[in-house]
C-alpha cells in the first residue's frame, strides 16, 4: 500500500499540447477580444503557422460561433471550439483550467499541425489572469470605449499581462476618451510592460501585436 | 495521511473541471420549477450511487488485487450506462483531468498503471474510476472513499443549483445535509455491489431531459 507523500517529480507526463504555444487573452466585455483574435488568425496562418482557436463562453456559444462565421473561408471551423465554462471565467481559465486543457489537447490531437492556440476567456473587468499552465503569454484587452480612466484603475489583467491592448482607438473621440492619457497612465501603471493601440477591425496596431507573439513564441520555445 | 489525500481530491479545488457541470440539474431547471433536494436523492439512489459509486468500489478492490482486467471491465460497462454524449464526455473529460494532475500530484504505481491504460485507449477512464484508483493505491479505505465521493457529488449539486439561483447558500448546506440518508443508503449499496454487472443506473426522465440539454440554446453548465 502507497502511504507516503511524493514531491511533484516529472512522471513522463508531458502531452502534445504542452508543445503548442499558447495565447491567452482576456478583457472586459465587448472590449474587441474576439475581434482581436479574428484579425490575427489571418496573420499568424500567413506566417505559416496551425492555428486553433478556443473560446469560454459563460452561458452559449455565441463567441465560437462568431469566429467560425467571421473566418469562414480562412480557417477550418473544427478548429474553433467553444468551452461553455459554467461560472467566472477566473474559474475556467486560472483556478482550474482542466476543461480548456483537455479542449485544447483534443484539437490538438485532431489537427497535428497546431503550433498555436489562441484561447480567449469570457469577459472579465480587470482581475482576470490566466494559469501559467494554460497560456504561455497572456494579452490583456481594454477599450477606449470604458473611458480613459481605466489603465488607472489597475488590477492584475492591466498592470501584469505581457501585453496590454488598447483596442478601438478609432471610437476615442466618440467616447471623450483621450488616447494620450491612457496610453501615458497604462506605461505608467505597467512600468514599462509593452502596450499597443489597436482597430482590430481596421487592422491598426495589429501586426505589432502579431509580432509581439511572435517573439515571446521564441522566448518560449527556442526551437519553434 | 489517506485521509488527507481524500480530503484533497475530493475537495471542489481539486482541479477536474467538476465546476462545469450540473449533473443534469440545469435541464430541469429550464423545463420548470424543480424540486433540487427531492431531485438529488433520485439521483442519488438510482444513478450516483449504483453507478459512479459502484464502479468507485469496484475498480478499489479491483486495484488492491492487482486485477486491472476488471478495472478496465467497470469503465467500460460505467461508460455504456451513460446513455448520453454530454454525460460520457464529461465523466470522461474530468476524469482524464484528474488523473493526470492526481498522477503529478500523489505518483501512485496505480495511477500510473491506469494513465498507460486510458493512453493507449483501452479504457476510457471514467472520472469514478480514476478515484477508485487513486483511493486504492493512496490506502483510503473502501467505505470511505465512496462515502465522501458521494458527499463531494451531492456538494457539486448543490453548489450548482445556488449558480442556476434555485437555491441560497443557506438553503445549499440545509440541502447537502439533509442528503445524508440518501448518501449512506447509495454508499451501503455500492458497497454491495461484487460484480460489473451490478453497475446500472435507471434514471429515464433524466436521461430524457439530458437529450434535451444537448442542444440547449443557452447553457451554464456542459450536462
Amino acid at each position: 500500500m502507497h502511504q507516503h507523500p511524493h514531491p511533484p517529480v516529472d512522471t513522463g507526463l508531458t502531452t502534445a499540447l504542452d508543445h503548442v504555444f499558447k495565447v491567452g487573452v482576456g478583457g472586459p466585455v465587448g472590449s474587441g477580444k474576439t475581434a482581436l483574435i479574428e484579425a490575427l488568425v489571418p496573420i499568424l496562418l500567413e506566417r505559416g503557422h496551425g492555428v486553433g482557436v478556443i473560446t469560454n463562453d459563460i452561458y452559449t456559444q455565441e463567441d465560437a460561433d462568431h469566429v467560425r462565421r467571421t473566418l469562414d473561408g480562412v480557417l477550418d471551423p473544427a478548429r474553433i471550439m467553444g468551452v461553455e465554462t459554467g461560472s467566472c471565467p477566473h474559474t475556467a481559465v486560472r483556478d482550474d483550467p482542466s476543461m480548456n486543457l483537455a479542449a485544447g489537447a483534443e484539437l490538438v490531437e485532431r489537427f497535428v499541425d497546431i503550433d498555436t492556440l489562441l484561447y480567449e476567456s469570457g469577459g472579465d473587468n480587470l482581475t482576470l489572469t490566466f494559469s501559467p499552465l494554460l497560456a504561455d503569454v497572456y494579452v490583456f484587452v481594454l477599450d477606449t470605449g470604458e473611458g480613459d480612466k481605466m489603465p488607472r484603475k489597475r488590477g492584475p489583467g492591466i498592470t501584469d499581462s505581457d501585453l496590454l491592448v488598447i483596442n478601438k482607438i478609432d471610437i476615442a473621440p466618440y467616447v471623450r476618451a483621450d488616447l494620450e492619457v491612457m496610453a501615458r497612465d497604462a506605461d505608467r501603471v505597467r512600468e514599462g510592460r509593452p502596450v499597443i493601440l489597436t482597430d482590430a477591425l481596421r487592422g491598426t496596431g495589429l501586426p505589432e501585436v502579431a509580432d509581439f507573439i511572435t517573439s515571446r513564441r521564441r522566448a518560449c520555445s527556442p526551437s519553434a | 495521511m489517506s485521509l488527507l489525500a481524500q480530503l484533497q481530491l475530493s475537495d471542489s479545488a481539486f482541479p477536474g473541471g467538476l465546476y462545469t457541470l450540473s449533473h443534469g440539474l440545469e435541464a430541469y431547471v429550464q423545463a420548470g420549477p424543480v424540486d433540487v433536494a427531492a431531485l438529488l436523492e433520485d439521483v442519488l439512489l438510482h444513478a450516483a450511487g449504483p453507478g459512479d459509486a459502484t464502479a468507485l468500489v469496484l475498480v478499489h478492490r479491483a486495484v488492491r488485487e492487482d486485477d486491472w482486467d476488471t478495472v478496465v471491465a467497470v469503465d467500460q460497462r460505467l461508460h455504456a450506462i451513460k446513455l448520453n454524449r454530454e454525460l460520457r464526455a464529461a465523466a470522461t473529460r474530468t476524469g482524464n483531468q484528474v488523473l493526470r494532475t492526481a498522477a503529478t500530484v500523489f505518483a501512485t504505481p496505480e495511477l500510473f498503471r491506469l494513465m498507460e491504460l486510458v493512453g493507449t485507449g483501452a479504457t476510457p477512464g471514467n472520472h469514478a474510476v480514476v478515484l477508485g484508483t487513486a483511493y486504492a493505491g493512496l490506502g483510503v479505505p473502501e467505505d470511505g472513499a465512496v462515502t465522501g465521493d458521494l458527499y463531494a457529488f451531492a456538494a457539486s449539486w448543490v453548489s450548482s443549483a445556488v449558480r442556476l439561483r434555485r437555491l441560497d447558500f443557506r438553503q445549499a448546506q440545509a440541502t447537502l445535509y439533509g442528503a445524508a440518508p440518501a448518501i449512506e443508503r447509495a454508499a451501503a449499496a455500492a458497497l454491495a455491489a461484487r460484480d460489473p454487472l451490478d453497475l446500472y443506473a435507471a434514471t429515464p426522465i433524466a436521461d430524457t431531459m439530458s437529450c434535451a440539454h444537448e442542444r440547449a440554446p443557452a447553457r451554464l453548465f456542459t450536462t
